[in-house]
């Protein structure tokens, strides 16, 4: 394998004294875009595969959507599809339920995670450091193939005899903790490919996280303190931090669980009796198993939502043509936020039987965390106020994004009080709750940060009036989904269907009214895909050698169009003031790589 | 073929999409010369303006439709201060809601770039971070110690020696209910292979003369203004039981006991006569041809994925008055006196035949299966 270039190159970038000129280096075609190490095409790759799976998990959730939008109806043509997952035209009872299991799984982590974090670290932390590629660009490679492999085997577990895993994302044991009682259908192989899965997945997202983490400490060029650095860059090693921190937790819980459900222990499992039949199983306990997953579980949804933070402050700041508002508080909220992201598992268990004690600690830490999370949507908004915002896609998809945080942060107030969560838990309120908050927030966070680093990207301009369409097709949808899923308080989530209880079988219509508007917001996204493509090949072209379409003054935009391995053709910048000079000193915009001039502060 | 037409209609509308947008572009480029955003600043200002007032009234609308379907007031005394929780702070963020939400999206029509000569250098105030740091945290402490009291009241009160006590036992995919019968104490229940068998699901010792007055039921019996105390777990995976009506709720987790205590406050017959004031509740319900108030029934449902028939393990709930209880109380067989005894004047060891109650009610009520059917 040629790994030779980027060695080098990331050699260059410690001592910052080389050029580009004597580094030609041929590229073959596996090279470039298949075995790459450039930080800039695994970043694509991430985008690409990423895209790949948020088009299946949203597949996943129009079929889903279809069985609770019209429970009575039949859909012929999901038989001939699905076969006998769908006989009669009717998603079977373990399909949905694989199903559901399945959109968790592919949007929390190979769209969210490894989509999100995959893409914006890889483009953006070796840029706005000014670096000529991450720490170690083997490794930053080996994370792509783990995270490439890690879907492999998930995306088999759909064609195998007893379909997917079915027990629900959040894999609790025992049921998904016996492999051959018959419990559920999913458990199987299926459960087994997705623990494999997951596996690959975390030494994926290990690899990545540990390099975004020492090329932020280690890389950054001349002058680039770490107070100057954009908060997209801190919020994407904060978010690597998180991940290093939660995900051995979550690999030890699975390996723990393959070794109840292949070698019989006991880890997870005692007094189990499945048709009167007593299971040798003898002292374990589930509730275990829960606190190692929600140890990763909580702190997820952090790795998900502050990467969209990071990139939502820059786009805000830029199209703003304004500094962020209060640069050190969005720093300290960060930070807030990462701590307590540790602190918090325990509230998604408050009705598992556990101590009353540890329920009010655990209500305490996360209702503080509504504090840096209103700090930072208060700075958003003082971004904006007297600005004078270029309302292009991203500006528009990152305001959307303070949006959708407001809304679903706010209902978080509610779900994080023990005692009302009493009611709520696995209701529909709270699906509700955590698809707006990260779901949908971190997917206007991902296209904004798409839309407005696409040129960056492929030197060419997504189309505008597409991306704006887009925008309203996918802000209006989304709240038409979910904000009338908080009525539905008290319908437990992950029903097959209503039809059985009286209490809860009263919202047929609105169900129906929202998998039609689910269907809509899905097709809005393909319009995003093809844009997307189009726009690679056909997309307005960059004008001249360089160019700074947005007016930005981070370092990216100092790299000339043409994407090079190594970034910057002589020396790489050198940085004199911090990311967010914007509409002061007489100028509208003032790189971070010119030099002080007389009175001027550098910040 | 629907499903082939609407694939071309897709299709097609997105070239004619695809198309349109790309000649807006290069009629933007051709008539500004240079890339200009100003223009659609204007149009998207006012469309999120637009927005603004669409989202409030769409909300308005939906708390106007919404709010009578929703599951009827709390009918146990922690519920209804759980409730008053859940709706004060419901105000506290609606009201942070609209005042946030308006300023974002007025912000971002006010200050579009076609309405504005120049931004505003504005990078920090640390008084403005101060009061908005402070501001919430108040708020936030009083929601705090709010919610900590219930929690406290609801999980460490004294229990009342008169309380009623029930076993309820999750397993795929129906709940066992077991009373303890007219001596008000349970027998004893052995988990191991010796007692837990087909028959005894439950592993009861029936050498214990306790648990020859305990009767199994297919309906949940509650007592109005009696605390009761639940007694919760799972035979095969982890299930949770939830009274929706009642603000209860908790996992039922295999090899682990849990419990809820609580009091009801209103009889079946009272709920419905308070539903009968309420206008959604009035309405015919299409498939009893009734008032839907009449036909209104408490249910205990599972909140906790447990399979493929997960949402189908519904009981029906009856709240009752203590006279009321006691009269069908007296009315009960209890499973003993069904099951063993009989076996035991034949003379025979355990046949197989013999069903527990909890089978008997699944033969009568397939819940789970009502859809697949």
């Amino acid at each position: 394998m040629q790994t030779a270039p980027s060695v080098e190159h990331a050699g260059v970038d410690t001592d910052h004294i080389h050029g580009h000129e004597e580094h030609h280096h041929e590229e073959t075609f596996l090279t470039k875009y298949i075995f790459s190490q450039d930080h800039k095409m695994i970043s694509k790759q991430f985008l690409i595969t990423g895209m790949f799976w948020g088009v299946v998990g949203g597949l996943l959730s129009v079929l889903f959507r279809l069985q609770l939008g019209w429970p009575n109806e039949t859909f012929p043509f999901l038989e001939s599809f699905l076969g006998k997952w769908a006989e009669g035209g009717r998603i079977s009872q373990e399909f949905y339920y694989a199903l559901i299991t399945m959109h968790g799984t592919i949007l929390v982590f190979f769209v969210l995670t490894g989509g999100l974090s995959g893409t914006f670290a890889n483009l953006l932390i070796p840029f706005q450091i000014g670096s000529r590629d991450m720490a170690s660009p083997f490794v930053n490679m080996l994370s792509y193939w783990f995270f490439l492999s890690a879907g492999v085997v998930m995306l088999f577990s759909f064609f195998i005899q007893t379909g997917p895993a079915s027990g629900g994302w959040t894999a609790y044991p025992p049921l998904n903790g016996l492999r051959n009682t018959g419990v559920n259908l999913g458990s199987g192989l299926g459960f087994d490919m997705w623990a494999l899965g997951m596996t690959l997945f975390i030494v994926s997202s290990l690899l990545g996280a540990l390099n975004y983490v020492s090329t932020v400490l280690n890389l950054r060029t001349k002058g680039m303190s770490m107070m100057r650095l954009p908060l997209s860059v801190w919020a994407l090693m904060f978010t690597a931090i998180v991940g290093i921190l939660s995900f051995p937790a979550l690999l030890a819980g699975v390996v723990l669980l393959e070794f109840d459900r292949l070698l019989d222990t006991s880890f997870y499992l005692n007094n189990i009796i499945i048709n009167g039949q007593l299971l040798g199983y003898k002292g374990g306990s589930p509730i275990l198993f829960e606190h190692l997953f929600w140890f990763l579980g909580h702190p997820e949804v952090y790795i998900i939502i502050l990467p969209a933070m990071g990139i939502v402050s820059e786009v805000l700041a830029v199209h703003s043509r304004k500094p962020i508002f209060g640069y050190k508080a969005m720093i300290i909220s960060l930070m807030a936020i990462l701590i307590l992201s540790f602190i918090v598992w325990a509230h998604h268990m408050f009705v598992t039987g556990l101590n009353p004690n540890l329920g009010a600690i655990f209500t305490l830490f996360t209702l503080l965390i509504a504090i840096p999370s209103a700090i930072k949507v208060f700075n958003w908004i003082g971004t904006i106020w007297r600005g004078k915002i270029r309302l292009t896609a991203a500006a528009l998809f990152a305001i959307g994004f303070v949006s959708m945080f407001i809304s679903g942060g706010l209902t978080g107030i509610i779900l994080g009080n023990s005692s009302i969560d009493i009611q709520l838990h696995d209701t529909m309120f709270v699906v509700a709750h955590f698809h707006i908050v990260m779901g949908i927030a971190a997917f206007f966070g991902m296209f904004a940060g798409v839309y407005h680093w696409f040129p960056r990207l492929y030197g060419r301009f997504m189309n505008e009036t597409l991306g704006q369409i887009h925008f309203y097709i996918t802000l209006i949808g989304s709240y038409c989904i979910f904000f009338p899923m908080h009525f539905m308080t008290g319908l437990p989530r992950r029903y097959y269907s209503y039809a059985n209880f009286d209490t809860f079988n009263n919202f047929n219509n609105l169900a129906a009214f929202m998998s039609i508007v689910a269907i809509v917001v899905f097709l809005a996204q393909l319009l995003f895909l093809v844009n997307f493509f189009y726009s690679i090949f056909k997309g307005r072209k960059l004008e001249g050698e360089y160019a700074n379409p947005w007016d930005s003054n981070t370092l990216e935009w100092t790299a000339p169009v043409e994407r090079l391995h190594g970034n910057w053709p002589g020396d790489i910048p050198e940085v004199h003031r911090w990311a967010y000079d914007y509409s002061v000193n007489g100028r509208p915009f003032t790189p971070q790589n010119v030099p002080l001039k007389d009175g001027e502060a550098a910040h | 073929m629907i499903a082939f037409l609407s694939f071309a209609i897709v299709v097609l509308l997105f070239t004619v999409l695809v198309l349109t947008a790309k000649a807006s572009e290069v009629a933007t480029e051709l008539k500004d010369g240079v890339r200009s955003y100003t223009n659609q600043s204007r149009i998207n200002g006012y469309l999120l303006l637009g927005f603004l007032v669409l989202m409030f009234a769409g909300s308005a609308y939906a708390f106007k439709e919404l709010m009578p379907v929703m599951v009827p007031k709390a009918a146990s005394v922690h519920g209804e201060k759980t409730d008053y929780l859940f709706n004060m702070t419901m105000i506290i963020i609606l009201v942070v809601a609209v005042l946030t939400q308006t300023a974002l999206f007025y912000f971002a029509y006010r200050y579009n770039e076609s309405r504005v000569n120049e931004a505003y250098f504005y990078a920090h105030n640390n008084t403005l971070e101060i009061v908005w740091t402070i501001i919430p945290t108040i708020v936030l402490t009083v929601l705090i110690v709010m919610g900590m009291y219930e929690w406290f009241t609801i999980f460490t009160r004294d229990r009342d020696k008169n309380m009623l006590v029930i076993e309820a036992t999750g397993k795929q995919f129906n709940w066992m209910l077991r009373y303890s019968g007219k001596d008000g104490k349970f027998g004893e229940r052995i988990i191991d292979t010796a007692h837990v068998t087909p028959t005894n699901e439950l592993g009861i010792n029936w050498n214990d003369p306790k648990s020859h007055d305990d009767f199994m039921s297919d309906k949940l019996y509650l007592v109005k203004g009696r605390p009761t105390l639940m007694k919760l777990g799972a035979q095969d995976v982890i299930h949770s039981f939830y009274l929706p009506h009642f603000r209860v709720k908790m996992d039922c987790v295999p090899g682990t006991p849990t419990e809820f205590y609580f009091t009801p406050t209103m009889t079946t017959e009272e709920m419905r006569k308070y539903l009968s004031t309420q206008p959604w509740w009035q309405t015919i319900n299409p498939e009893t041809g009734q008032p839907r108030w009449q036909t209104f029934k408490y249910e205990l449902a599972c909140a906790e994925l447990c399979g493929k028939s997960h949402f189908g393990m519904e009981r029906e709930v009856i709240v009752v008055t203590q006279p009321e209880y006691d009269e069908w109380l007296n009315k009960q067989t209890s499973l003993y006196d069904a099951t063993i005894k009989p076996t035991l004047a034949k003379e025979t060891v355990a046949p197989a035949a013999a069903a527990s109650d909890s089978t008997k009610a699944d033969e009568k009520k397939p819940t789970a299966m009502l859809i697949k059917k």
